[in-house]
Parts: C-alpha cells; sequence; structure tokens
C-alpha cells in the first residue's frame, strides 16, 4: 500500500474537501482515466484495491498510473477508551480527492479491454467516477477502437 | 475534411461576469487574437462549438468565423473544459494567413499494431509522446500524424524520423530524432518468461 517514506508532522488535522480540483483534471500519461465526480477521502487500501482489479482485468498487460497519493494520516482511538488524553494513534492513511481530479490512468490495452478494466477498478472507490479519454476533449486517440 | 465554419457574436462585457452571463445564454465565450490587429472578445452557440470540437476536429485545423458578412481564418490556440464534467468553458482563436508557419501540438496515431512482432510475444506499446509540437503551414496542418509499428520488435522504439511528415512541416524539436513510443516488455510477459525458464531448470 502507499504511504509517505517520512512526513514533517505525525499527524494531521482533518480538514475538508472545498471546491473542484486546482489540477490534475486531464490526462497526463495515458489514453484512459477514472475521473472523480465527487469530494471524498480516498484510503491506501482503496487506491490499491482499484490498482489490482484494473491490473487484473488489464491481465498485467499496458501500463497503470495512480495520480492521487494517499499523505494524509487519519487517526482513530481505540475501543471504550474515554475522551480526551490526547489525539489517537494514526490508523490509516488517505488521499483527499476534489471532483475533476484524474486518480488513475491507463494505456496499452484495447478500448474495451481499458473500459471494463476501470469500470472494475471504479467499482473499489468510495466515490462515484467517470472513464474519460483523450477524445472527450477533441484529441485523437493513439489507437483505432477496437 | 470539410472546412469548418463557426457563428461568432462579439461579445460587449468581459471579464469573469461576462464570460458566465454568455454561458447562461447558451454560449461559449472565447477569444480571438493575432495578427495586426488586437484581441476581441466573442461567442459561439455551445452546441454548434461542440459538434465542431467532437466530430469535425477543432483542434489542430483551419477554422473560418463568420460574423454577418465578414469572414476571418483562424485556428484554435486553446480550449479550456470544466474540470468535472469536461465541458468546453472557454477558447481561444488564433489569426492566421495563407502560407504563416505556426507552433502547433499534432496528434500521433500508432497503425498496424498487430504487425508488430513486439506486441504478438505480449509486449506493450509504451507512448512517450502523445502529441508532437511542429512547424507548419497554416493550409496545411497535418491532422494526425500516422507511425507505423509494422516489425516493431520489443526494445525498439519510434522515433520522429521514421514519421513522414508533409512538404514545409518540421518538428519543433530539431537538435535531435527524439522517441515518439517504445515496446516495452509488460510484467505478465516477465513472468511467464521466468515460468518457462523455471520449467526447463527442473525438466
Amino acid at each position: 500500500m502507499l504511504s509517505p517514506k517520512k512526513t514533517k508532522y505525525r499527524k494531521a488535522f482533518k480538514g475538508r474537501i472545498k471546491g473542484e480540483t486546482k489540477g490534475g483534471a486531464s490526462l497526463n500519461f495515458g489514453s484512459y482515466g477514472l475521473k472523480a465526480q465527487e469530494p471524498e477521502r480516498v484510503t491506501a487500501r482503496q487506491i490499491e484495491a482499484c490498482r489490482r482489479a484494473i491490473t487484473r482485468q488489464m491481465k498485467r498487460q499496458g501500463r497503470v498510473w495512480i495520480r492521487i497519493f494517499p499523505d494524509l494520516p487519519v487517526t482513530d482511538k481505540p475501543a471504550e477508551v474515554r475522551m480526551g488524553k490526547g489525539k489517537g494513534a494514526v490508523d490509516y492513511w488517505a488521499a483527499r480527492v476534489a471532483p475533476g481530479r484524474i486518480m488513475f490512468e491507463i494505456d496499452g490495452v484495447p478500448d474495451d479491454v481499458a473500459r471494463e478494466a476501470l469500470r472494475l477498478g471504479a467499482a473499489k472507490l468510495p466515490i462515484r467516477v467517470k472513464v474519460v479519454t483523450r477524445a472527450d476533449h477533441g484529441g485523437a486517440m493513439a489507437t483505432e477502437a477496437a | 475534411m470539410a472546412d469548418i465554419v463557426l457563428n461568432v457574436e462579439v461579445r460587449e462585457n468581459i471579464g469573469t461576469g461576462g464570460a458566465r452571463a454568455v454561458r447562461r445564454a447558451g454560449r461559449v465565450p472565447g477569444v480571438l487574437y493575432g495578427g495586426t490587429r488586437g484581441p476581441v472578445p466573442l461567442s459561439v452557440d455551445a452546441n454548434a462549438f461542440r459538434k465542431a470540437l467532437f466530430t469535425g476536429g477543432l483542434l489542430g485545423h483551419r477554422v473560418t468565423l463568420q460574423y454577418g458578412s465578414e469572414t476571418q481564418t483562424v485556428i484554435a490556440k486553446d480550449i479550456q473544459f470544466h474540470p468535472v464534467n469536461d465541458q468546453p468553458v472557454h477558447f481561444d482563436l488564433y489569426r492566421v494567413e495563407e502560407g504563416q508557419l505556426i507552433r502547433i501540438a499534432v496528434p500521433v496515431r500508432f497503425d498496424n499494431p498487430e504487425d508488430a512482432p513486439g506486441l504478438k510475444r505480449g509486449g506493450t506499446l509504451n507512448v512517450v509522446r502523445h502529441e508532437v509540437e511542429l512547424w507548419a503551414p497554416a493550409e496545411s496542418i497535418p491532422e494526425v500524424l500516422v507511425a507505423d509499428l509494422t516489425g516493431l520488435d520489443i526494445g525498439e522504439q519510434v522515433r520522429m524520423s521514421s514519421i513522414t511528415l508533409p512538404q514545409g512541416v518540421q518538428p519543433t524539436i530539431t537538435d535531435r530524432d527524439f522517441v515518439i513510443a517504445t515496446v516495452a516488455s509488460s510484467s505478465a510477459m516477465v513472468s511467464s518468461e521466468a515460468d518457462a525458464a523455471g520449467e526447463t531448470a527442473e525438466g
């Protein structure tokens, strides 16, 4: 699973995800991508589950790029512990994802395989997403659709 | 491809508020600049603009703007999209004259993947550049650059020199023969080869 190698601070404030993504809204590497349609924290486990679903469907052909990184430490208190006594321990890592953010990109597989892989990957994520292609911005696809 | 004609109107109100008012009226705001004349704020019907963009190939083509009886030849220099719904929200058009050299990014298409032995053996086409920036005369901007994958094996590359360009067109990068794509071995192929080697060693 993805997590930072080192951090400046051990724990972080909860924060809010406001507005739309400020960057990362267009395809940079591949021909197909998954674009977030709503704001949510996506955990490192969910990112890994999505990646596995995609690569499995692609039969480990082609390439996958992950465009989000879980750099937000989320803490939790143990069960049956009274309030107070400080913030809990880090439980998991998450990425704050704003609407419009391209989360995954893939390339090197036929159109039908790419769409099915992204559909299966999307099922592992906690938010609504849509599949985007280079043609969505008036560009040309690298290979003809099968 | 047929010439794209866009019927435009000149916008009176500029800035964010003006642009939003235009969008509310079902139009796409934009700006026309270039040449010796100053910039002009414009708007185009949103449906006509989307049709030109998604079916006519607005990007990388000469476009004729029609305003009353006036016409102007332009190219689409930039189009901004909404980050969430990917609808066009603004466009930049650039005035061009006949024979004028234009710097433009042209998409690359890869043909004959079935004739590439590297891809047949399970390799992956690793596209390094989806678009190549070119200097092209305004009247002969190539719609797409075609890279032929015939005979390409694993570890081999498609370089700029292997792509045929129309007369008068040249890449903006001229100091090196840069790579467009490579055929790389995929993880599936590496593991299957390792399995085969293991079976041979055991046998």
